[in-house]
């Protein structure tokens, strides 16, 4: 017995560190960190040392300086003289602006995709079978550019003559532009309605909840309570529109050399906006001109896969919209024989020379083929217009657009030539200073306290309503298309993932359709729907990385742009890591917490 | 005795009250006919036992009963409301029948007593108040009112399937529909839950049953009905199929159950 | 016995079919029927837009730089052998797998042995330089697959070949001899759809040693490596890849200090795509090793097999198995994904398109070519993506099913 108990080993027996778990444990960790850190030390050196070489820049004192970065898209007040702070900030401003509006719009459109791959229609769910197969299987970047360089930039160069969208709503190269609401000077007087209607929708809301809950019924708290505060709200807003007046003293200042009018207060009513008197933004007005005329000239246009020759367009302007109007040449010895046919009268058409003789425009005779080339006729032509009226609401700079109007001849201007550039359509010749004599009248008009602007195209850009640019709409549609096909195949799986004893059980407690969905399907499938769909929109947010491809500001666009002005490497690498960190985290966070309410409780 | 082309009729004892009644009813899934002529009714306060091989269409039959399946041909009238495409009607008749499901399907995002107060309130009107006394009544009735403000997902099996037929019955149903509730237990939970069922029986609640438990049809089963391959083949007392069962496909099928 | 009737209406044919699934009722029929419509104007828009409106000849022009951008023409036979040595292991691999188990591989091997055949026919008629490379490839893929059925042994030491063809394909393109056929030809030549193969290929076999580094340090006991693990990983994950590759172009020759004309965009993007695909890899091994049942590492060290040996033999080749469909995924995003190195100024096959599209020839044509350039792309990158996705599904029902 006793050789027994000696074969049992001492336990504070000494073992040598190289077989001791323990120690094998911290000197593999010793000997990684120390790794570790050399390498980190290593590193920091050769950046160091190239960064005194190349003397770049390598701390973030540059952010201060002036950035010079012109931005086409910025959501706040930003110009070049900004500093590459400001710059970033509307490069963060941009991808927010993009991410939010895009994680909305693809919610919407991959449920619906996600939904028709159930349905019980062969051909819907072949569509969505096809379209969620192509897309996912495409690169986003592929699709980025088919956006932006095959569809919105070949659209018409139309920036005078966009495509007209039922609403309102106006497509060009330029972009989209729609109608969009806007507060207005009397939005003040109904703000205090809103308020109440708020506090009426919380007070209606608690009243109702406990109704419900001491009725022990099953009830709807929030339609009451959105009801009442849909009332009060409607209520006050047709009061404050009925009750208010225009502010006094407002004002309108024309300055006709470049077609724009200003409101503001004219404190010191002499009629012209002084430095320091307010301006208005969003006051409703109606522009009318008893006489004026716009200068054009012909122009060769592309349209998808044809050249259309001696094309004239006028910015756009409405048949409602003028008492008379008429089209002429500005030089009538020069343009003999050849007639104008309206594609849309009277802002665009073709000059042409009637070769059949038969009175009308036939395809083919708006080509000038009397020279060695095929080209168009070179033509000015002359429109000119009767009380024109349009109404118009401000900008938030309070500024009013129309087209530009001459009264009188304007001074004869350098003939473009036929190889005009689209830029160049937006170029109608600027009428001299004496030639000006314009009556123009605006008559500013009581509003609403929310007015709805419809964007026009005075000249060049669009004005009022509110613009999206080729660039947004590019990386936008791109985005929303793309994680849609991702959402719908999640939102499909979700809802396939709930079993079908579920609804049969339901059905069997003699629940009806619509209950069966929203008790017991929507809940369940939402859990397993939640948590992928929110790792798409962590996706779509990180894809609008590829915002350089459609050239639009976001964050990442706007650091290439600082790193390469600036060389500042290390820190526009810093911060653009940051940034999505940031981002990622914040979703990460979002998702947790997703996740931990609706985790179901198991055994 | 000679093998009969078609379903055997499985008709209630005359003189009852005839709350369910099947009549030449046929059903098809794409061209595979799976109920066969079926004729049968039952009483009120009876309790039918529906035994037969898997895939015979004992499911699919009492499935039909409230419309978790659509019928082709035939007519199911359920306490004197016939079987439509009206939705009231497949509404009506769905208030008036519980089902006790072999999976138990009860809600998992709901917790017990969210479970059996949903179609009460929803479907019944009830007060929460009403619902919730209720509930609690018959989860007491099934011996587990402790576990009313649990999830689902930390009972066992036969507790869930407990909770299940506590939720059916607290719609007050005229007819309960059992289809396999104790297939998918533990061998040492199968008989609370059997209990239960028996209780309820005793209670005089009309039941249908499919199950191959035949002690439980022995001790309160009024009728059993045989199927084989869509069609009803035999049917008798529980009596009737231990001691002489006529048909050979119905011996054949004992001996491998009992 | 049971006599089974047919149904009362009819369920086959045609008609049955279309009134059940076009129009079982009003709703749906409408759908339906304005769908089918809308369809039909569509498609026949299309069909119109492609064989009479658009202009494919500048792709036809440009496959050649479409296919390897400025990598020398008489070279050309370098990529051409490279491809028919990966489709040799490909045929191998497709015709030594077992019938079962192969099918997934056999089917994308035809997949893309159709595709070669395509090409070498066309290679036939109008190539007249690539030619007989062309038909090498197709020869070599045929041979690959009969050799694989014969000699199902052969597909023990696949690996190592398919592991070797990596390295002895980019010394091939690279050149070893400074004149010849074999002279060296400059990474900034490579580009096209060779160059998004070389990104994807390098990408994915070089970050799979590394991804599984990184999973088992980030499961590791030691505070340490498993923070480092962590923190890398996460980091990684946390910013998208083409800022990445964009710091990479930044940062490499500031980290290295070395001039940054000495290290070209191919490396830089490559640093950056490793890296990038590695913390991805980390992530879907680490999903495979969970996977793993606790009780199969107890059982290796109750067997008294290492830590290592346990891991190596036992828990790896189990979770590996368990995400293959899973790295199949991520090899057809890192695919998709290679199209953003335009960033570095790569020259791959989406970027090549920005050539093609300013060429005199193309800015001739009325409103551009800049529609059948993004069809063109979308339909090359889709016909592998989509391929990839099948396999990957087919696997995950595969695995799925010999799991239970
Ligand atoms: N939804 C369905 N579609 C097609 N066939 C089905 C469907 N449900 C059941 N069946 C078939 O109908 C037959 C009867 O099924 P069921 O009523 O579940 O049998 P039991 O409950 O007797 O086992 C089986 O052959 C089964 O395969
Ligand atoms: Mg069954």
């Amino acid at each position: 017995m006793a050789t027994r108990t000696t074969s049992y080993k001492d336990s504070s027996e000494r073992i040598p560190f190289y077989r001791n778990v323990k120690t094998i444990g911290i000197l593999a960790q010793i000997i990684f960190a120390v790794a570790v850190i050399a390498g980190a030390f290593i590193i920091y050196r050769n950046v160091a040392t190239a960064l005194t070489r190349s003397s770049l820049p390598a701390d973030f004192s540059f952010l201060d300086s002036r950035a010079g970065i012109p931005i086409a898209e910025t959501p706040i007040r930003y110009n070049p003289n900004d500093n590459y702070l400001k710059a970033f900030t509307i490069g963060v401003l941009n991808t927010l602006k993009v991410a939010l509006v895009g994680v909305l719009l693809t919610s919407l459109l991959g449920v619906f995709i996600g939904v028709m791959r159930l349905s019980n229609n062969w051909i819907l769910r072949q569509i969505a079978t096809v379209y969620v197969e192509t897309i996912r299987n495409t690169p986003l970047a592929v699709q980025i550019v088919f956006w932006f360089t095959a569809v919105l930039t070949p659209l018409p160069p139309r920036s005078l003559n966009p495509i007209e969208l039922p609403g309102g709503a106006l497509l060009s190269n330029l972009g989209l532009a729609i109608p969009w609401t806007y507060p207005s000077y009397s939005f003040s007087a109904w703000l205090p309605w809103l308020i109440v209607a708020l506090l009426l929708f919380v007070l209606v809301f608690g009243f109702r909840r406990r109704q419900i809950l001491l009725s022990e019924r099953p009830g709807n708290p929030w339609l009451p309570a959105f009801i009442v505060a849909l009332l009060v709200a409607g209520a006050g807003y047709f009061i404050a529109a009925g009750g208010s007046s225009l502010p006094t003293n407002i004002a309108s200042e024309v300055r006709a050399t470049s077609g724009v009018a200003t409101v503001f207060i004219d404190a010191n009513q002499n009629g012209r906006k002084d430095n320091d008197e307010a301006i208005v933004p969003f006051a409703a007005a109606e522009v009318s001109l008893s006489q004026g005329f716009l200068e054009a000239q012909t122009q060769e246009l592309t349209e998808s896969r044809q050249i259309i020759y001696s094309t004239f367009r006028f910015p756009p302007i409405k048949e409602k919209e003028f008492a008379q109007a008429q089209v002429s040449f500005v030089d009538p010895e020069a343009s003999q024989g050849l007639s104008i046919y309206f594609e849309n009268f009277p802002s665009e058409g073709v000059v042409y020379r009637d070769l059949n003789g038969n009175g009308s425009f036939d395809r083919g005779e708006e080509t000038n083929t009397s020279g060695t080339r095929v080209s168009g006729y070179s033509a000015k032509l002359r429109l000119e217009v009767t009380d024109f009226k349009r109404r118009i609401v401000a900008d938030r700079n309070g500024q009013i657009r129309i087209p530009r109007f001459s009264a009188e001849p304007a001074a004869e201007q350098e003939s473009a030539g036929a190889n005009i550039s689209p830029a160049q359509l937006f170029a109608v010749p600027a009428p001299s200073e004496e030639a000006l004599q314009l009556e123009v009248n605006i008559d500013l008009k009581e509003s609403a306290p929310l007015v709805m602007s419809y964007p026009s195209i005075p000249i060049g850009p669009y004005f009022g309503g509110i613009s999206l640019s080729t660039n947004y709409l590019a990386l936008l549609l791109a985005l929303i298309i793309y994680t849609a096909s991702f959402i719908a195949e999640i939102v499909r799986a979700g809802i396939q993932a709930v079993p079908k004893g579920q609804t049969e059980a339901a059905k069997a407690l003699g629940l009806s359709g619509y209950q069966i969905f929203s008790l017991i399907v929507f809940p369940q499938a939402l859990r397993i729907i939640l948590p992928p769909m929110i790792s798409q929109y962590l996706n779509l947010t990180k894809n609008s990385s590829l915002a350089p491809l459609a050239a639009y500001a976001e964050l990442f666009a706007i650091s290439i742009i600082i790193a390469n002005q600036t060389g500042a490497s290390v820190p526009v690498t810093i911060m653009i890591i940051l940034a999505y960190l940031i981002i990622s985290l914040t979703f990460a966070l979002v998702l947790n917490i997703v996740n931990a309410r609706i985790a179901l409780v198991e055994r | 005795m000679v093998v009969t082309a078609g379903s055997t009729r499985a008709d209630a004892p005359a003189g009852g009250d005839k709350i369910i009644e099947i009549a030449d009813l046929n059903k098809w899934y794409g061209d595979f006919h799976v109920l066969k002529d079926i004729n049968a009714s039952v009483n009120k306060g009876e309790v039918v036992v529906v035994i037969g091989p898997s895939g015979s269409g004992k499911s699919t039959l009492i499935r039909c009963i409230n419309r978790l399946e659509e019928h082709q041909e035939g007519k199911i009238v359920v306490d004197g409301v016939e079987l439509t495409d009206d939705v009231r009607k497949i509404d009506q008749i769905r208030r008036e029948t519980g089902m006790v499901f072999q999976s138990f399907n009860l809600f998992p995002h709901l917790t017990v007593m969210e479970n059996i107060t949903l179609a009460p309130i929803r479907v019944r009107k009830w007060k929460k108040s009403k619902a919730e006394e209720r509930a609690m009544y018959f989860l007491e009735k099934v011996g587990i009112p402790e576990q009313a403000r649990k999830y689902p997902g930390q009972l066992s099996g036969g507790q869930q399937q407990r909770v299940a037929i506590a939720r059916a019955l607290t719609m007050e149903p005229k007819v309960m529909l059992f289809d396999e509730p104790t297939s998918a237990l533990d061998p040492e939970v199968i008989g609370e839950v059997l209990e239960v069922m028996v209780n309820l029986a005793k209670e005089g609640m009309t039941m249908v049953v499919v199950t191959h438990e035949m002690g439980f049809a022995r001790e309160v089963g009024d009728r059993v009905i045989f199927m084989d391959q869509g069609q009803i083949v035999e049917v008798g007392t529980p009596e009737h199929f231990f001691s002489n069962p006529q048909e050979e496909r119905t011996r054949s099928f004992l001996s491998k159950i009992l | 016995m049971a006599i089974a009737r047919k149904p009362p209406v009819n369920t086959h044919g045609p008609i049955a079919w279309m009134r059940q699934n076009l129009f079982s009722s009003l709703a749906n029929s409408i759908i339906s029927l304005v769908t089918i419509i809308l369809l039909l104007w569509a498609g026949v828009g299309l069909v119109r837009w492609i064989f009479f409106e658009a202009v494919w000849g500048q792709v036809w022009i440009n496959l050649k730089l479409f296919a390897v951008y400025r990598y020398p023409a008489d070279l050309l036979w370098r990529p051409l052998s490279i491809a028919a040595l990966i489709m040799l292991l490909l045929g191998l691999t497709a015709g030594g797998s077992s019938p079962s188990g192969g099918e997934i591989i056999r089917g994308v091997f035809w997949w893309v042995l159709s595709l070669v055949i395509g090409l070498n026919l066309i290679a036939l008629i109008t190539w007249e330089s690539v030619r007989w490379w062309w038909t090498l490839v197709s020869v070599a893929s045929l041979v690959g697959f009969v050799l694989g059925r014969a000699q199902p042994r052969l597909l023990r030491t696949l690996p190592w070949l398919w592991g070797a063809s990596l390295p002895i394909g980019l010394l091939l393109l690279i050149g070893v001899a400074p004149e010849g056929g074999l002279r060296s030809v400059d990474t900034r030549e490579w580009g096209g759809f060779m160059l998004t193969l070389i990104l994807s290929g390098v990408g994915i076999g070089v970050s799979f040693p590394l991804g599984i580094a990184l999973a088992l340090g980030r499961r590791s006991q030691l505070p340490a490596i498993k923070y480092f693990s962590i923190g890398f990983i996460e980091i990684v994950r946390g910013a998208p890849l083409i800022t990445w590759l964009f710091i990479a172009s930044l940062m490499v020759p500031l980290i290295f200090n070395i001039s940054p004309d000495r290290i070209g965009a191919l490396q830089r993007a490559l640093v950056a795509i490793t890296l990038f695909s590695a913390a991805y890899m980390a992530e879907n091994v680490r999903g495979g090793l969970q996977a793993v049942a606790k009780g199969q590492s107890e059982a290796a060290r109750a067997l008294g097999l290492s830590g290592w040996q346990t891991m190596r033999l036992i828990v790896l080749p189990q979770a590996l198995r368990a995400v293959i469909p899973a790295i199949v995924g991520q090899a057809i995003g890192l695919f998709k994904d290679t199209s953003l190195v335009f960033i570095v100024g790569l020259f791959d096959f989406f970027n090549i398109q920005n050539i093609v599209a300013n060429q005199p020839g193309s800015l001739q044509v009325p409103g551009g070519i800049r529609l059948e350039l993004s069809l063109f792309l979308a339909l090359v990158y889709w016909f592998f993506a989509f391929r990839m996705s099948v396999a990957s599904r087919q696997l995950e029902k595969q695995l799925g099913v010999g799991i239970r």
